[in-house]
């Protein structure tokens, strides 16, 4: 075997990623991380607003020193381009024609409007797959339909289902379809590069974030499409009522709580072991899921009495070795101090070039032959000259009057 | 016709429940050949449901029927060694192999990545689990339940304060975690050439969410100046109004922050004159006033049905959305507009309507188009094609329940 290049799978493939705020930086890091040579194309002539959010590094507020724009947007590298200008859009292109992926999240038509849609872009390019992640697709009558990341979950059913079994939705206070799409849209990314691959053909992926999101709620669609049924929130209980007890319960101090899981009888018999056999949860009838799931509300109420007075570390790794399935409540703190995920390497402290440290996420994914090596999320500009110099050619002089006229900007 | 972005790839899954099968899902739906390999049991999510008229049935259960669509179906008995070196001799043919069963389980049986990248060096290995395959959790038993609540995400976002911290009613962990390795294990795929071979991708669901969801907007604020937010039970606490509030048939997803949006939504309620009032101006300010701004808005939606609120929010630009239930989002026009649903025919279910494919692939067609396999359906086929296997070893293999 010959050595390789390099060992990350996507070396060699170079991505132009005009995504903004969450989602579409995300696609661009997956790739990134993977070894793509993402250049988000971005502009001081209109800052991302996700530049702009507190807390900065070392409380200095400057669109380079954002602490979480840095962990989403970081696999990404950056050039500045003012794509207001005839020129900015040109070396857009000049740039685009280098590339093998371009990503967008705007709504449909804003590419167009810019003179960088697919007809525009596959003229400069003709195998480039291009990406698009509107809310609701290219196509029908909710295209333009005005959303949130956050609030995009409730076209889907989503947003239905969570709650606290009152019937009342509650609202989950971010937008978990921008990463989860960010990462789906890598992966339509692939399965199209690999098209194009065998088959020399590029395309346009139209990418609706409604569509893949909503197939998380492939289950409860199922009992909707077999026996017309729409279901409620349903708390922390198992969404097929297939395990029983399964929640969440109190622990000793502020706001901590233990998910305990019991998906066969033998976990609930050790679980009643664990408690002293009280009578309450020795009771015959609860030897089964038919009988647990039929006393459910009280069968909670049981443990939750139990669990309050433990410790949530304690009592998880108590019950884990008698044979059930119980688990921690972690908060934000948590996960930097939490045990496991040091190990893991989940949070790593990098070195900003511009003389901070900070605390971003590393590579959340172990691949035991690619060294996935994640760097601070991206200045603007920061890859101005090696593109615009190195990879388009411009000289000195050019690049210099383009700065100055604030289309390298 | 075009073949499948993914036709040539081919997988062999032994995953059950929702993770590997939605993983395996994904590949499939795209044109990968992916075979999946049941105990003589069946994988438990055929016991889950839903099953029409709630007939428990192990060839109608909703779940598994969504999750394992466009798969061949095969059944192997891993607890005997027969079964095992039948298992090995398909992963050795294959590019992929999907598992996510408790780590150690896969070694015990001789089919972990490194015994069996022993004979297919180009062979990916995706492990999806709630914990991972190292670390202190590793061995520890989890659900998605589990492995949802170990990520932050509930604790930061979602519930009340002072009661639990809330999942989100489906398999959220087992499908992000799903998503997570489909990307990075097809990218093992892609790049085999380059680095060199196949590898072993190793996912937990829980870290995808940990890093991606909360810690990408937590974790260098609570790292550099040690503070930390959690949940309030309203969309967005900071800027108002952000958040779920019921009308006259359900709820809306109220959200008008930019002035622009705010007075939108003004108009749309006929110009109020407290909306107009001068400390309501700002997103800031009105969060603030949370108390008097929600029942008053409550009080005009409590009289409009969510679709009029949505429809004539979004016409004057303000990004109110119905919160649709699984019914009204699956009858939506918009998704019929653009075909999104589809219709498979099913041995034992007969015509059912299933989720199309999760994004449009025009030049490479996509999504669900053959049924779910029933149990052990292709034993035949796919012993027959990779291994050799005639009618009489088959019959044999079954009087010994390997297969």
């Amino acid at each position: 075997m010959t050595t390789p290049a390099s060992t990350l799978p996507l070396s060699g493939v170079r991505v132009a990623n005009f995504g903004w705020v969450w989602a579409g930086p995300v696609v661009g890091q997956t790739l990134g991380f993977l070894g793509a040579d993402v250049l988000k194309i971005e502009s001081r002539a209109r800052i991302d607003l996700t530049r702009m959010l507190p807390p900065f590094a070392e409380g200095v507020r400057d669109p380079d020193r954002s602490l979480s724009n840095h962990a989403c947007w970081a696999g990404n590298g950056s050039v500045s381009l003012n794509l207001k200008h005839p020129e900015g859009r040109s070396l857009a292109k000049d740039l685009i024609a280098r590339c093998d992926i371009v990503i967008e999240n705007f709504g449909p038509g804003v590419m167009e409007g810019l003179h960088l849609g697919w007809d525009d872009l596959r003229a400069v390019k003709p195998d480039l797959v291009m990406f698009s992640m509107p809310a609701a697709g290219l196509t029908g009558p909710l295209k333009d339909i005005r959303t949130y990341g956050l609030s995009l979950t409730s076209t889907t059913g989503l947003d239905s289902l969570v709650g606290y079994g009152d019937g009342t939705p509650i609202p989950v206070e971010n937008a978990f379809s921008d990463p989860y799409n960010g990462i789906m849209g890598a992966f339509a990314i692939l399965a199209a590069l690999r098209h194009r691959d065998r088959t020399g053909a590029g395309q346009h992926i139209d990418y609706s974030q409604q569509e893949a999101v909503m197939q998380m709620v492939g289950p409860a669609f199922m009992d909707y499409a077999l026996n017309g049924r729409s279901a409620g929130p349903l708390g922390n209980r198992h969404p097929r009522a297939a395990s029983a007890p399964h929640g969440v319960f109190p622990c000793a101090g502020d706001d901590r709580w233990i998910a305990i899981a019991v998906t066969h009888d033998d976990a609930w018999r050790a679980l009643a072991a664990a408690m002293g056999d009280p009578a309450w949860a020795t009771a015959p009838g609860l030897a089964t899921l038919a009988g647990r799931l039929a006393a459910l509300d009280a069968l909670h109420e049981g443990l939750a009495a139990w669990t309050a007075g433990f410790d949530d570390y304690e009592l998880a790794r108590r019950l884990q070795a008698a044979g059930v399935a119980a688990t921690p409540v972690l908060n934000v703190a948590d996960l930097l101090r939490d045990p496991h995920w040091r190990a893991r390497g989940t949070f790593i402290e990098v070195a900003h070039p511009l003389g901070f440290t900070e605390t971003i996420y590393g590579a959340y994914v172990k691949t035991s032959r690619s060294a996935i090596e994640v760097r601070p999320g991206p200045r603007i500009g920061q890859d101005n000259e090696r593109v615009f110099k190195g990879l388009l050619g411009i000289d000195d002089a050019r690049y210099r009057t383009l700065v100055e006229s604030r289309i390298i900007y | 016709m075009t073949p499948g972005a993914l036709h040539g790839i081919t997988v062999l899954e032994l995953g059950e429940l929702v993770s590997a099968p939605y993983c395996g899902k994904l590949l499939a739906d795209y044109g990968a050949d992916v075979v999946k390999i049941e105990p003589p049991t069946g994988d438990p999510s055929r016991g889950w449901g839903p099953f029409p008229g709630d007939a428990p049935d192990r060839e109608t259960s909703g779940t598994f029927f969504f999750l394992n669509t466009n798969k061949r179906g095969v059944t192997l008995d891993l607890a005997t060694d027969r079964g095992r070196e039948m298992a090995r001799a398909l992963a050795a043919q294959a590019d992929v192999v999907i598992e996510n069963r408790k780590p150690g389980t896969m070694a015990s049986w001789g089919l972990d990545h490194a015994t069996l990248a022993a004979a297919n060096p180009d062979l990916v290995t995706i492990s999806i689990t709630p914990f991972g395959q190292t670390g202190p959790y590793s061995d520890w038993l989890g659900t998605d339940l589990n492995a949802f609540h170990l990520s932050g995400a509930s604790s930061r976002y979602c519930g009340r304060p002072g009661e639990a911290p809330l999942e989100h009613g489906t398999f959220a962990a087992d499908f992000y975690g799903a998503v997570t390795a489909a990307t990075w294990g097809l990218a093992a795929v892609y790049g085999r050439a380059r680095v060199g071979g196949g590898q072993h991708v190793d996912v937990s669901c829980a870290e995808a969410i940990a890093a991606t969801f909360v810690g990408g907007q937590n974790i260098g604020g609570c790292a550099q100046d040690g503070r930390f937010e959690r949940r309030t039970g309203v969309g967005m606490p900071l800027g108002a109004p952000a958040t779920i509030l019921p009308c006259k048939d359900g709820h809306v997803w109220m959200l008008a922050l930019e002035p622009g949006q705010w007075n939108g939504l003004a108009r749309v309620m006929g110009n109020p004159e407290w909306m107009t009032v001068d400390i309501f101006q700002d997103m800031y300010q009105r969060a603030q006033n949370a108390d008097v701004i929600y029942p008053l808005l409550i009080e005009w939606t409590m009289e409009h049905s969510k679709r009029e609120i949505m429809d004539r929010c979004q016409a004057e630009g303000v990004p109110v959305t119905a919160v649709f239930t699984v019914a009204e989002a699956a009858e939506h026009p918009h998704l019929a507009a653009r075909g999104y649903l589809t219709e498979i025919d099913h041995p034992a279910l007969g015509r059912v309507r299933d989720l199309g494919a999760p994004f449009r692939l025009p030049a490479s067609p996509g999504g669900p188009a053959r049924p779910a396999p029933l149990l052990g359906e292709h034993n035949a086929e796919v012993f027959g094609e990779r291994l050799g296997l005639g009618a009489a070893a088959l019959a044999a293999l079954h009087r010994d329940g390997v297969i």
